[in-house]
């Protein structure tokens, strides 16, 4: 399927750029291979380090050196306020294309409505925004946190026969990844009738350290009583699994525990039988796809206003046959 | 090293240390513009300076604290506070009202710092730290810990866009700021007060200034400058976060020190502080145009607010320069403010 569409993407292009006379690039020459060369594109990433952000942003740059596409890469280092700030900066230097990581569902709103008025295509990507955002950026690329939320409250109902006490570990609280992972689980249990009760919520804002210290407490409260434990990420369940351990339980008693993202450790921990799945998101394909979006979109091609990167649930009977993100 | 310190008083180079915040502005500026193509625009400079006027309020506030010899760490928790206040009270009291509020809600903070510094005494490093935790926390509190936003997106570009083709509203109000800073640190006895009481607050008291007014004053004077700050932030994001300005305080007291503000007290200027902001300004400026990882940015920011350290302590250990009273006199005061 993601080959598929980026071959679509690619031909598309191809068929548009040698047809169409006139791009935004303002060095469009009459031959369709060079359109995409020499283009500008604005980057406002998440971070520059960070274990999912950093191979996307590298895959960001690879699919970019590949078209020969120019990128200015400015780094939010997760605060939204430095990122709506350098939006604008992005906007001032009148680029081809803006790709923005947005931080914050709204903050950014009124830096969308500027780059709409300078008519310079913008490509968000990995994380959701607000309603009111709709119609102010070209395309959303990344993946469907509702949709995650959604196959995790699948395999969780599954896993525990419909019943059972069960402890969430969300994201940042107001985070567009934490509503949708959270939201999309709930929605679910809803949906089967699941008789599956979530005891508990907690933000332990995708920090590993965070989700150890809350789940000890967690422990404390339900240990006994636990059947199923959901984080927002497999980083946030890594440390569940270190507070479990460290109460003396024993990996066999594991709750079932699902986790997202599809990091190598969980992979392991799947193999060893005490981690029931994780859903693999690849950063390397969310760069990607958000470059080709942008590039697209600035040599004047149709892309649609959603484009989702492609999800994999992973348990115990494919884990050999899949690879991990990251 | 004897040679070194003698090269130091020739007074040529004395002139040089004393406006090296023009120096390092001007020498920052060519850098900047001979790297980056397309900085000389003035759309550039627009945006930069636009960018540039939340630290640079934040930084007017500090800047008369400082030179009073204290400090105030709470400014970044006001600024996020304010700016929720500016959000969160639009359905109540409208957006201009709302607005009001925001910048009421830094002149309460700046009492409260003003209160426990001056009435209960307390060190303004701890009473700030103190009241930058509590605020930092009521924030996450009000919203639990979810950013809100405000009714119309669109209210808020009034501030941050630019005015007919010059500078964004923000910028016109931090320019203001400066001026207005500047015009009463050098033209007036309050002003110069500022100044005594900063270089020995006893001996002021004791020559009749109430150096605690000033103190007081002062802390009341930064909070409102940061809920200014606040607001603005806020409306042109259309949004109160209560992480926002969680790294601000550090980055203005930079700006100010830059700007050849003492931490000790009883020197610096408005004008410095200007060159200050500015600088940071251009670095940053440079360096995102350049696509150079944002680390290396606080490497050059830590470096010149060394270098500038160094030479300020060679300006005033040399005789030349040394502060004395007489510098404190009104003829002395107006020709030394300006660019210390």
């Amino acid at each position: 399927m993601k080959s598929s569409l980026r071959f679509g993407a690619v031909a598309a292009a191809g068929a548009l750029l040698l047809t169409s006379c006139g791009g935004d690039s303002p060095d469009n020459g009459d031959n369709g291979a060079e359109a995409a060369e020499g283009l500008d594109i604005c980057y406002v990433t998440a971070a520059e380090s960070h274990a999912y952000v950093s191979p996307a942003n590298a895959a960001f740059q690879d699919a970019a050196d590949e078209l020969e596409v120019d990128v200015t890469l400015l780094s939010q280092e997760f605060e939204a306020q430095t990122g709506t700030d350098q939006l604008r900066t992005c906007i001032g230097r009148n680029p081809d294309g803006i790709v923005l990581w947005p931080l914050d569902p709204q903050a950014y709103i009124p830096g969308l409505v500027e780059a709409q008025d300078a008519g310079i295509p913008l490509v968000l990507i990995n994380s959701p925004m607000d309603e009111e955002a709709e119609g102010l950026y070209t395309s959303f690329t990344g993946p469907d946190t509702y949709e995650q939320g959604q196959l995790a409250g699948d395999v969780l109902d599954e896993e525990l026969g419909s019943e059972g006490n069960v402890v969430i570990i969300a994201g940042q609280a107001g985070n567009g990844t934490t509503i949708g992972r959270t939201d999309g689980f709930n929605d679910k249990l809803e949906e089967l009738g699941s008789d599956i009760e979530v005891v508990q919520t907690v933000n332990a804002d995708f920090d590993q350290q965070r989700a150890l210290e809350l789940s000890r407490d967690v422990l404390s409260q339900h240990g006994d009583d636990l059947q199923g434990v959901y984080a927002n990420d497999d980083t946030m369940a890594r440390g569940f699994i270190d507070a479990w351990t460290e109460s003396g339980r024993d990996l066999e008693d594991m709750p079932a525990i699902v986790g997202i993202n599809g990091q190598q450790d969980a992979f392991e921990s799947i193999e060893e039988g005490y981690y029931t799945a994780t859903i693999v998101q690849s950063p390397e394909e969310d760069g990607r796809l958000a470059l080709e979006t942008i590039v697209g979109a600035a040599t004047g091609e149709e892309v649609d206003s959603r484009i989702p990167i492609p999800l994999t649930v992973v348990t115990e009977e494919n884990v050999a046959d899949e690879e991990p993100a990251f | 090293m004897k040679s070194l310190r003698k090269v130091f008083e020739v007074p040529a180079v004395l002139t040089l240390i004393h406006y090296r915040v023009v120096l390092i502005l001007v020498a920052t500026v060519l850098l900047s513009v001979s790297f980056v193509p397309g900085l000389t625009e003035f759309r550039t400079l627009s945006l930069s300076l636009d960018r540039a006027a939340t630290l640079g309020l934040v930084a007017v506030g500090l800047t008369v604290v400082l030179l009073l010899g204290k400090l105030d760490l709470s400014v970044g928790s006001i600024l996020a506070l304010s700016g929720i206040a500016a959000i969160a009270l639009q359905p109540q009291l409208g957006q201009f009202g709302a607005a009001a509020a925001g910048v009421l809600v830094g002149l309460l903070a700046g009492i409260l710092n003003g209160f426990l510094v001056v009435v209960l005494q307390i060190n303004s490093l701890v009473a700030t730290l103190a009241s930058m935790i509590f605020l930092r926390a009521l924030c996450h509190f009000l919203t639990d810990s979810n950013p809100i936003s405000g009714n119309d997106p669109l209210f808020g570009l009034a501030v941050s866009r630019a005015l007919g083709g010059s500078f964004s509203l923000r910028t016109f109000i931090f320019l203001l700021a400066i001026i207005l800073l500047f015009l009463w640190l050098t033209y007036t006895v309050s002003g110069r007060h500022t100044y005594a009481v900063g270089s020995n607050e006893d001996a002021a008291t004791a020559s009749g200034i109430r150096s605690g007014a000033y103190v007081f004053g002062a802390f009341v004077f930064s909070g409102l400058m940061s809920g200014i700050a606040g607001v603005m932030q806020s409306l042109a994001t259309n949004t109160g976060s209560p992480v926002f300005g969680s790294t601000i305080a550090l980055t203005a007291i930079a700006a100010v020190v830059i700007g050849g503000t003492r931490l000790e007290g009883g020197r610096g200027s408005a004008l410095g502080t200007l060159g200050g902001v500015l600088v940071l300004a251009a670095i940053t400026t440079t360096l995102e145009y350049e696509s150079v990882a944002s680390y290396y940015q606080n490497i050059v920011t830590g470096t010149i607010l060394l270098i500038l350290i160094l030479l300020d302590r060679i300006a005033s250990d040399s005789p030349r320069s040394a502060l004395s009273l007489s510098s404190l006199l009104p003829t002395r005061a107006q020709k030394r403010s300006p660019a210390p």
